[in-house]
């Protein structure tokens, strides 16, 4: 296993919930990273977002979040202490473990990343079918600077592409069948 | 006069499941379930490319990713009269039974078992007595007294805190909490060791698929792996053996932990046999195909109504003509516009929302109907309709199940009380071992026609230019899935999907008739009404997941109040 985890958290399908999944393709296809860094699109984990952060020495993820105190693209940092503040709640189904519970696992396992790191942007439309607001894409440069610093303050090589590639947002109505193309 | 509760727990930007009892006499006397958020993520899919589908279906949820990928593509290929060619059937089945398992043993540990496991009687407990006990209730060697203390350690340490991290909000201490110290450890040591056992069982899925949580190798014919037994990268022997290792430790921990965990937890709560029932209509669809048609399954389907198991009727295909006529849609409780149950194939999901309602609308979740009536789905569906129909490997372990209860509890259940709530788990543990039986079969399948020389893992699918319809089911881990599917001009027209948790989470339909969970909690008994313990044991035994149920947004208006992260 990498000891960095760059991980993208949302549903590609509900508008400004697909921040995640696309830092992640904008990194991709923006930068090169260290061999010791994964980037992964992890959807809308629920609790198998354990096994993915435990054990690694550094986690950085990606989110959108939800706000009312602050405006729609505010970029929001969190680190490990803030997440491990929340409190879980009654498990009703297997969506209800989030983040904070997957890392307080991860903690009781004494296998919790020494640094965990959230940057989000305030999301403001949920729609089904919609791409990212204004708002939070102009957010995404904020996002990726603060990726990149964090992992320079780790001491992992984060270096921009001189020809970068084009990033695959293949669920946006831009490029409807990008992906599959090649299973036909 | 009752007094009403309502379980809320707001945690995730996606739809969640929303619970309201009325109490009366420390008894359930109504119950209401519902969605707090809006479905209609099947809009996103009009207009496309079926063929592309099922990458869309997968992104519905992000625990159940790969049941909306097979369902949507068996769908098409149901459409389109599409043959599978052998290999692909058994990649896939591999795929289905791995993602089943890690759901299975998830879903009793992580999510359920803190319903009967009071964790901070551990520190009580005497680990050297709990290893004691556990050799007379399994070969699992994992239940040494190191391990057992190891165990001890972790809670200790996390009560000692001061805080109680991943245990904050349960409900420890309630009178309807009944194990001892020593069993209470000894699952609680199965909770840890689980979490090894789940990650085995998605590296299954992970190595078949090529990434997880999304897979990457399916497509519309069959799969996209290449086959060569000589090759690291392909799916070759040095893959196949590392799925068969795999697939052996997680069957041996289901047959030898889970199985034996849950008939431990049913055997010191027999009451909870009587407890639960609910609707006992029940629907399973026969999936794991055998052949290339789809004409022969390892696991059976069919439909049960009214609790007659003698009158079972089979399934003889996945898409049986019987299934696809009977099922519909009603959302007279629903937040949708409409006044008749529509079939899905002409099902509309237009939003009308007016709030909660208790005679009114108050669910996002249609009311799945078959025949008109509400119908149980998940493991306990599968189970009955199984053994009704005298299906040997669900007999097996029905009939283990019922002796190993009985061996340690003294109560010998027959299968009218698996029409409960801790039937339902135990129909769970016995699917669960089904399943770990099966994934060697499909490999040893696998390998076998590997062998012959069939490398063909595809048909290529050709769109007519007139209308066509399809239906893709997969009995999932919660139950049938079905994916239905309108194609013309090589464009979808129309999709629906009608999910596991949708029939189970169903609102009352116009006949007035409740959903099965709603039905489950009816006349339960509370210890303590503000502490409704006994209502989330039934909840929790039906394995609720509503993210697919349904989606998105608050259509009032109201942002969304609670961040997954905050």
């Amino acid at each position: 296993m990498k000891s960095i985890l760059i991980g993208g958290m949302g549903n590609v399908l509900l508008g400004d919930d697909a921040v995640g999944p696309y830092v992640i393709q904008l990194l991709e296809s923006q930068y090169t990273f260290g061999d010791d860094v994964e980037l992964a699109d992890l959807g809308t984990p629920a609790l198998d977002l354990t096994h993915r952060i435990a054990g690694r020495r550094a986690v950085i993820l990606v989110d959108c979040i939800a706000s009312e105190d602050h405006p729609p693209g505010t970029v929001l940092i969190y680190d490990k202490s803030d997440l491990l503040t929340a409190i879980p709640t009654q498990r009703l189904d297997p969506h209800s473990p989030a983040l904070s519970e997957c890392l307080l696992t991860a903690e009781m396992l004494g296998a919790s990343p020494e640094q965990v790191l959230l940057v989000g942007a305030v999301g403001e439309s949920f729609e089904p079918g919609q791409s990212l607001s204004l708002a939070v894409r102009e957010s995404l440069g904020k996002i990726t600077s603060a990726i990149v610093g964090e992992l320079k303050r780790l001491g992992i090589p984060a270096e921009r592409r001189h020809l970068p590639a084009e990033p695959v947002f293949w669920w946006t109505d831009d490029a409807p069948a990008a992906v599959s193309a090649d299973h036909r | 006069m009752a007094k009403r509760i309502t379980i809320d727990p707001i945690t995730r930007i996606e739809g969640h499941l929303r619970i309201d009892v009325e109490v009366e006499n420390n008894a359930v006397s109504n119950a209401w379930a519902s969605c707090t958020m809006w479905r209609g993520i099947e809009k996103i899919l009009r207009g496309r490319d079926p063929r592309d589908a099922w990458l869309f279906t997968q992104r519905f949820c992000g625990v159940c990713t790969t049941v909306h990928a097979m369902a949507s593509v068996r769908s098409v290929e149901d459409a389109l009269k599409l043959e599978i060619p052998l290999n692909a059937q058994y990649i896939r089945n591999l795929i289905l039974i791995a993602h089943a398992l890690h759901d299975h043993i998830v879903h009793f540990y992580q999510l359920s078992a803190l319903d009967w496991v009071d964790v901070l009687q551990i520190p009580k407990a005497d680990p050297g007595a709990a290893s004691k006990l556990a050799e007379t209730l399994s070969p699992w060697t994992g239940n040494s007294r190191n391990e057992l203390k190891a165990a001890q350690d972790r809670v200790n340490a996390v009560a000692n805190s001061g805080q109680l991290g991943i245990f904050a909000n349960g409900y420890w201490g309630h009178p309807a909490m009944r194990l001892s110290p020593e069993v209470n450890l000894l699952a609680f040591s199965h909770y840890i060791q689980a979490l090894e056992y789940q990650r085995k069982a998605l590296q299954v899925v992970g190595i078949l698929g090529s990434k997880t949580p999304h897979i990457q190798n399916l497509t519309v014919g069959g799969v996209a792996n290449a086959i060569d037994l000589d090759s690291q990268a392909a799916l070759g022997m040095e893959k196949l053996e590392m799925i068969r290792t795999l697939l052996a430790e997680v069957a041996q921990f289901v047959q030898q932990v889970y199985f034996v965990d849950v008939c431990a937890v049913a055997a010191m709560y027999p009451e909870w046999f009587k407890i639960g029932s609910g609707v006992k209509n029940y629907l399973a669809v026969p999936d794991l195909p055998l052949d290339s048609r789809g004409s022969a399954y390892d696991l059976p389907g069919g439909y049960i109504r009214n609790a007659d198991l003698a009158g079972v009727k089979g399934f003889q295909t996945a898409a049986d003509p019987i299934f696809r006529q009977s099922v519909t849609e009603d959302v007279v409780h629903a937040y949708y516009q409409g006044e008749k149950p529509l079939h899905p194939w002409v099902g509309e999901t237009e939003p009308a929302f007016t709030g909660w309602e208790s005679e009114q609308k108050y669910s996002w979740v249609k009311a799945p109907r078959f025949n008109g009536e509400p119908m149980q789905v998940g493991p306990l569906a599968q189970v009955l309709i199984g053994y009704s129909q005298g299906h040997a490997l669900t007999r097996k372990y029905t009939d283990l199940a019922i002796e190993k209860v009985a061996a340690i509890g003294g109560v010998r259940a027959t299968p009218a009380a698996l029409h409960s709530t801790l039937g339902r788990h135990a129909a769970r543990a016995i699917r669960a071992c089904m399943l770990a039986e099966l994934a060697q079969k499909h490999w040893q399948l696998l390998v076998d026609n590997i062998a012959k020389g069939d490398y063909t893992v595809h048909n290529k699918p050709v769109l007519p230019s007139h209308e066509v319809q399809g239906v893709g089911t997969h009995e999932a881990p919660r139950g049938t899935l079905s994916h239905w599917i309108v194609i013309k001009d090589e464009k979808i027209k129309n999709y629906q999907a009608v999910v596991p948790s949708t029939w189970n989470a169903s609102p009352r339909d116009h006949a007035g008739a409740h959903g099965p969970y709603e039905a489950s909690l009816l006349n339960t008994p509370l210890a303590r009404p503000e502490e409704p313990l006994e209502v989330l044991r039934t909840v929790h035994s039906f394995d609720p997941c509503m993210a697919c149920a349904c989606h998105a947004f608050d259509p009032s208006g109201r942002k969304i109040t609670t961040a997954k992260i905050l």
